[in-house]
């Protein structure tokens, strides 16, 4: 029974022996194969206890050095090369053979200097292909559309207010479609929140609006069922719906029956009739209240189903048109500048100075992501040129030890083209060998970018970059480029070196010249690294001034949730207003809730709304912008919970009802413009085309960065929702402690209000102000690891030169120490040539960082291009970076025994 | 120029008559006091060493151990005594050179 287990073990480690084997050659095995096994198990049985685990890991190290070692010696069966007699052979599969093989040897002989040049490549070929793929899945990979670049958006212009993307007024958009001719189909769409109940907890659904045509215009084919069908937009017909991909398959496991039968949103039944396909998130419906977040069921959108017809001063939808076969964008574009100058002389009230505006829709999609990954682009393509001068320069230190080799072919016969054939070869070798490590770096650095990734750059299809084949095509045009150039230059001096002089000399070359190229390395790497430093400062420098922006509320210590009171169950202003009551009495009643308080638009959620105003006492110059303010509705508790200071004034009180007079608060920004002297407090405004009377302005509150940090603030008003009650809700609590822990209390509490009642837009106030810098965030971090990887990489390198300027000068300094030279005097010389070229290399720098850096001016926030901070501490760094990694060499070039250094050099 | 220590090893072991290959490295691993020799060293140098005819394989000596077929033998060949001879003669120019003695009685 003993003898049993031990044979099978045994059976085993010859089964994983063999596995070894195949390290080697299939010759080698077939005929050595039996007696390695045998000496292998002979081994075997020798070994106990540890002993076994370090056999294992020595025959391990052993088949794998031996084995492919073995395949690079020279076999019986082929022809003896002896290429530097023969006559240069032509160009063949053999001789190309040959020089893979020989390469190869070679990189084998330099174990630690070939890892250090595939570990350069690999990182300058990973990063460039990772962010090609991101490139690739942005910029150039076309739209999920049928024909895309025949797809535009319409928008409404104010060229006065400098707006070109305002959305569309119903009326507009109905007038549009009806008089254009440029386009096969026009379409809109506008973004809302539903609630789905009846399955399971209730959820708010972001919810898409669109008009009967609009998937056709875009060319979009369900994945199940289908999509509207014509008049299913008009009242009566319209209780249909479609689902996006995401939502089928999170909410419905994916079940394709769900078509045909019904879902209640909003508490009305709608029969789901097909079911959108996976590629389309992300590439529409981009203004949802968060930007990047897209639709999960699409309904019709309803344009004149009302007794009153379709407005035309409430601007809330976007317009998607395909223009006809041979129409160009300009030529749509000029059709839609007469239809939009017609109306607005159609309409002077409502479209005074108003235009439409035709963009290509790729362009709208594409615009907000292009200048940063552009940039990233260029900023990693840098880094791979600092990438090839550290190895051109690793090779040509190589290629310094070679020259013999080279000299002596060369001498017996080898063509000097047959030479460098052989060193192109080399590089070509390493430079694939790096790019195959590299594709592993992009493969692992793109998982991270796209996990990183702000939804801004998201929506712009980011999250579908990955290793396919453009990009490995790209990968490989890449590694041919580097092989040639990281080659050319030591192949063209090592082709020179073949012309038999180093034979002479005994090995050693013209010293000078040689140093003069690697010194201009150094200048090289220099001025690159500057480049990188100079953009990545100015990214960061930018986003601290955001971050040191105050927001006008506080954000620690705030939960947000939304709800929205569906119209079929909350029909009448009072209804509203009752269920608020309950719910502000609810939520402030909470354990642990110091104060709770909503609005309609929360600060940073991306939704707004403005309104025409006029101002009692104020007169508009003809030529100024319209008067206008963004409105909030809010709860009397709202300043409190969120924070918002009161500069003047007083807030809403509970007083502020139904019945009382009509007030509101104005923000300083709004106090400011309108109210020069001072005194808003006190002042009247109403809207325009508004019924009611005057309303009073009883407070003033400070600025609040509504929508994002770096964003200007604009006048702002607010209202009292008891006397302009709102639908949408959104909470804001103010919590004594982690906010998380309130969340089941809020769900609790709103559902004892109403149970069919979904919770949407649950964060901390922290988490939304943290999303909107994320894709500053993102850029500044990607830039600035860039250019910590190009610094260490030129830190590399210039060490690299000057240990080996050193080595070759051992025999000078020795001599001129034993002159009487100093050490210290040699310390400062060799620091002096490293310095020298640094400062040339960061004068090119800075004038090339001057000369480029306004291309980034459209991604700087109060930081101008030539920020003198930015330039001076990447000047700072890279001669910090230069001395240290000249010091080392330096040092020794101290520490140099002249008597030693003599000898070697007489010897 | 100088041969491998394992080349010259395995031109010693073979000095006096064929051997196969466990029965090689058994006798290297005697002189070696035990420094253990992996098969995967070992046998490309005996292909190595095949390639470059200092080495030929031969028939099994008619005492040999017939149990077991899978063994190969070897033998020396006219180049692989010269090489053996002229490495042998290096490292005793080596041992007779005075500075390398004096080197050795001072330790």
């Amino acid at each position: 029974m003993t003898f049993e287990p031990s044979r099978r073990r045994r059976e085993r480690g010859v089964r994983m022996y063999r596995l070894l084997l195949r390290l080697f050659p299939a010759d080698m095995r077939a005929a050595f194969g039996e007696e390695m096994v045998d000496h292998f198990v002979r081994r075997r049985a020798e070994a106990k206890g540890r002993a076994v685990a370090s056999l294992w890991f020595r025959a391990a190290i052993d088949a794998a050095r031996h084995g492919l070692g073995a395949r690079l010696d020279r076999v019986p069966s082929r022809r003896r090369h002896t290429h530097a007699v023969q006559p240069a052979p032509r160009w063949s599969m053999e001789s190309l053979r040959y020089d893979v093989r020989h390469s190869a040897r070679m990189m084998m002989r330099q174990p630690s200097l070939t890892a250090a040049i595939l570990l350069t490549l690999a990182l300058g070929v990973g990063a460039n292909t990772a962010v090609f793929s991101v490139v690739h899945a942005v910029l150039l990979r076309p739209l999920p559309f049928a024909d895309p670049d025949r797809l535009v958006m319409i928008w409404e212009k104010r060229p006065f207010e400098g707006v070109f993307d305002n959305p569309v007024s119903p009326a507009d958009y109905l007038d549009w479609a009806r008089q254009a001719t440029s386009f096969t189909g026009v379409a809109a769409n506008t973004t809302t929140t539903t609630d789905l109940t009846g399955s399971g907890e209730p959820v708010q659904l972001r919810t898409a609006g669109v008009t009967s045509g609009f998937f056709d215009v875009l060319g979009v084919r369900p994945l199940h069922g289908r999509t509207f069908a014509p008049g299913e937009d008009a009242m009566g017909r319209h209780r249909v719906v479609v689902l996006s991909f995401s939502l089928w398959r999170d909410r419905f496991g994916s079940d394709a029956s769900i078509v045909g039968r019904h879902v209640q949103l909003n508490g009305i039944a709608h029969e789901v009739i097909g079911v959108l396909p996976p590629d389309l998130e992300g590439s529409i419906g981009e203004r949802t209240s968060t930007p990047g977040e897209i639709a999960e069921v699409w309904a019709p959108l309803v344009l004149n189903g009302g007794p009153e017809p379709p407005p035309r001063a409430a601007h809330f939808l976007s317009v998607y048109a395909r223009l006809k076969p041979g129409v160009s964008v300009e030529s749509a574009r000029a059709e839609m500048d007469r239809i939009g100058a017609q109306l607005s002389v159609d309409f002077p009230n409502e479209n005074r100075n108003h235009g439409a505006h035709v963009v290509a829709l790729r362009e709208r999609i594409v615009a907000p992501a292009r200048t940063g990954l552009l940039v990233v682009m260029g900023s990693v393509a840098f880094l791979l040129l600092i990438a090839c001068t550290n190895v051109a320069n690793l090779l040509m230190a190589r290629g310094a030890g070679r020259r013999r080799e080279m000299a002596i072919r060369s001498a017996v016969g080898a063509a000097r083209g047959r030479l460098l054939r052989q060193t192109l070869t080399e590089s070509l070798l390493l430079a694939f060998v790096g790019g195959a490590v590299g594709l592993l770096v992009a493969w692992w650095t793109i998982g991270l970018l796209v996990g990183a990734t702000p939804p801004a750059l998201r929506a712009a299809g980011l999250e579908r970059a990955q290793l396919d084949l453009p990009v490995l095509g790209f990968a490989t045009a890449l590694c041919l480029l580097v092989g040639f150039v990281v080659g050319l230059v030591p192949a063209w001096r090592m082709g020179a070196a073949a012309d038999a002089e180093p034979l002479r000399e005994g090995g050693r070359g013209p010293v000078a010249l040689r140093r003069g190229i690697r010194l201009a390395l150094i200048a090289t790497e220099v001025a690159l690294t500057v480049l990188l430093l100079v953009g990545a400062g100015l990214m960061l420098r930018s986003f601290g001034r955001v971050l040191a922006q105050p927001v006008g509320f506080e954000t620690a210590n705030r939960l947000t949730a939304t709800v929205v009171l569906p119209r079929s169950r909350y029909g009448s202003a009072d209804a509203v207003r009752r269920a608020r009551q309950s719910l502000d009495e609810r939520l402030n009643g909470i354990g642990g809730v110091i104060a709770a308080g909503a609005s309609n638009n929360l600060p940073l959620s991306g939704s707004d709304s403005r309104q025409g105003i006029i101002i009692d006492g104020f007169e508009r110059r003809a030529d100024a912008p319209p008067t206008r303010a963004n409105t909030r509705i809010v709860t009397s508790r709202y300043f409190e919970a969120t924070g918002i200071s009161v500069r003047h004034g007083r807030p809403f009180a509970a007083t502020d009802d139904a019945r009382a007079p009509l007030v509101v608060v104005i923000n300083e920004t709004m106090a400011r413009r309108y109210w020069r002297g001072g005194g808003a407090v006190g002042g009247r405004v109403r809207f325009v085309g508004d019924k009611e009377p005057w309303r009073e302005v009883v407070g003033v509150i400070g600025d609040v960065r509504h929508w994002g940090l770096d964003r200007e603030v604009v006048p702002e008003l607010y209202m009292p929702h008891a006397q302009q009650p709102s639908s949408t809700l959104s909470y804001v609590l103010h919590t004594s402690s982690d906010p998380v822990a309130a969340v089941a209390a809020v769900k609790a509490q709103v559902a004892a209000v109403d149970p069919d009642l979904p919770l949407g837009d649950v964060r901390t106030m922290d988490d939304v102000a943290a999303r909107s810098v994320a894709a500053r965030r993102w850029s500044a971090l990607l830039l600035g690891l860039l250019a910590l990887v190009g610094t260490f990489l030129a830190g590399a390198g210039i060490y690299g030169v000057m240990a080996h300027v050193v080595s070759l000068r051992t025999s000078e300094i020795g001599i001129r120490m034993t002159l009487g030279a100093r050490p210290l005097a040699m310390l400062r010389q060799v620091l002096f040539e490293a310095l020298s070229q640094t400062a040339v290399g960061l004068f090119i720098g800075l004038a090339a960082a001057y000369a480029t850096a306004p291309a980034l001016e459209s991604m700087l926030y109060e930081v101008r291009a030539a920020d003198p901070v930015a330039f001076v501490a990447s000047a700072g760094v890279v001669l910090v970076v230069a001395m240290l990694a000249a010091a080392v060499p330096a040092l020794k070039a101290m520490r140099v025994d002249p008597v030693q250094a003599v000898r070697q050099g007489a010897a | 120029m100088p041969l491998k220590p394992i080349v010259l090893e395995v031109l010693l072991a073979l000095a006096d008559e064929p051997r196969h290959g466990w029965d090689l490295v058994a006798d290297m691993q005697r002189r070696l006091h035990g420094e253990s020799i992996l098969p995967g060293n070992f046998y490309r140098t005996l292909r190595r060493m095949l390639v470059d005819g200092l080495i030929q394989e031969t028939v099994a000596p008619r005492d040999a151990d017939s149990s077991d077929e899978r063994r190969r033998y070897f033998q020396l060949t006219e180049a692989g005594r010269h090489a053996a001879a002229a490495e042998g003669r290096r490292l005793q120019s080596l041992v007779n050179d005075r500075r390398l003695r004096r080197l050795l009685r001072a330790r």
